[in-house]
């Protein structure tokens, strides 16, 4: 059942960030939905990489969401949307990790892909789960969902040099992890 | 700039120093094995973006925020019933005391926070509330204060100044997550507690990144 809108105006094609946040905060579901349409296949791709379940990744999305819905009256808009959404999604996925942690669940076995000749992908994707956190959230987002650093620096609260850094330091240990180390 | 095979990683992550990298890389073919490694790991993980359908996620959210849009009216019918219920006794219970003849006003303080466990929480009047807020933005203002005092030290890239980094990561998220809580019933006394502790975590946090700047 959909809720009456308080408004009649449609939501443009392309809206701006202070354009969909208003109307977040207005209750304008279409608003949420655009927003919706706009990250969550990026966010649940890397929920997935965080989780290693694509049941868990959908929850944290649908978490994300409702986080979003009940503090986007107190969203400051000197930072990007999609840099607050992604940095509440992490959280929440580190809030999934501290369940697991607590109900002391086995670690959930990855859903890895099946075509066993794509050994590189199989390799990396074991290898980046021997990275520490930061390595691995910052190599996530620019390697594999194509985040700019300037918005890796926002999700992470960072100067962008550090984004920079951190992820040079992430494919150093992941060459050395599938190489062994330079002598 | 002598430029060394020990270099080459170094450089690829600083684009003012890719061009002495890539001359380098022409005469060095151990460093062009490593630099080919170092594309093929760029290259495969675009293959690790995956996506599928999840044709129900949307309208679970949907409903989850409908559900959560309807829950204001809710709580607030429930929230005059509560009060006027509340008001009552707490009208029986001060008469009571008022003509017992032990009764013992001046040991009252005047600004304590009122409570009442019927429903088995704790709630704030009106008064305290306002208190509550003042405390708020004073105690914000300072951690605003050092916050500015911090930023500096928080770049540095020492595993100290990044694990302080991290903690704040997460004191910022829990503070985000409370205060919607704490919008959502601004009376309850628990969620305020809870978000008073967590600005004071991030104060102390804040101070300790200064005195360990200080001594670095």
């Amino acid at each position: 059942m959909g809720l009456a809108l308080p408004f009649g105006t449609t939501l443009p094609d392309n809206p701006t960030d202070a354009e969909l946040v208003e109307r977040c905060r207005r209750g304008d579901l279409r608003a949420f939905e655009k927003v919706y349409d706009l990250h969550a296949a990026r966010m649940k791709s890397l929920a997935f990489h965080l989780l290693a379940s694509r049941g868990d990744a959908e929850d944290a999305v649908q978490e994300t969401f409702l986080k979003v819905h009940r503090a986007v009256g107190a969203f400051e808009e000197n930072s990007a949307l999609a840099t607050w959404i992604y940095r509440i999604l992490i959280n929440c996925c580190y809030d999934t990790l501290r369940k697991r942690q607590r109900l002391a669940e086995k670690p959930i076995s990855r859903e890895m892909a099946a075509d066993n000749k794509l050994t590189m992908k199989m390799a990396l994707e074991r290898a980046l789960l021997a990275l520490n956190e930061r390595h691995r959230l910052v190599f996530l987002m620019f390697e594999v969902e194509g985040l700019k650093h300037s918005e890796i620096a926002g999700v992470l609260e960072v100067p962008e040099g550090t984004s920079r850094a951190w992820l040079c330091e992430a494919k150093r240990a992941l060459k050395q992890m599938l190489t062994g180390p330079r002598t | 700039m002598i430029f060394e095979c020990r270099d080459l990683e170094r450089a690829l992550a600083k684009p003012e120093l890719l061009a002495e990298a890539h001359k380098h890389l022409r005469e060095c073919e151990d460093c062009r094995d490593q630099y080919r490694l170092w594309n093929e790991i760029s290259a495969t993980a675009k293959q690790l973006h995956c996506e599928w359908e999840s044709p129900d996620l949307w309208r679970r959210i949907q409903r989850s925020i409908e559900a959560e849009q309807k829950t204001p009216q809710r709580w607030r019918t429930q929230w005059n019933v509560w009060a006027v219920t509340a008001a009552a006794a707490a009208l029986l219970v001060f008469a009571i005391v008022r003509w017992s003849p032990a009764a013992k006003f001046g040991s009252l303080p005047e600004k304590k926070v009122a409570l009442t466990a019927d429903h088995g929480q704790d709630f704030l009047t009106e008064q305290a509330l306002k208190e509550v807020q003042k405390n708020e933005d004073a105690y914000l203002r300072s951690i605003q204060e050092l916050s500015r005092l911090a930023q500096p030290k928080l770049q540095d890239p020492t595993p100290i100044f990044v694990s302080y980094q991290e903690k704040l990561l997460m004191l910022d998220s829990a503070i985000l997550e409370t205060q919607a809580n704490v919008s959502q019933n601004q009376f309850n006394l628990r969620l305020q507690m809870e978000l008073a502790s967590l600005y004071k975590q991030k104060r102390q946090t804040l101070q300790d990144v200064l005195t360990n700047g200080q001594q670095n």
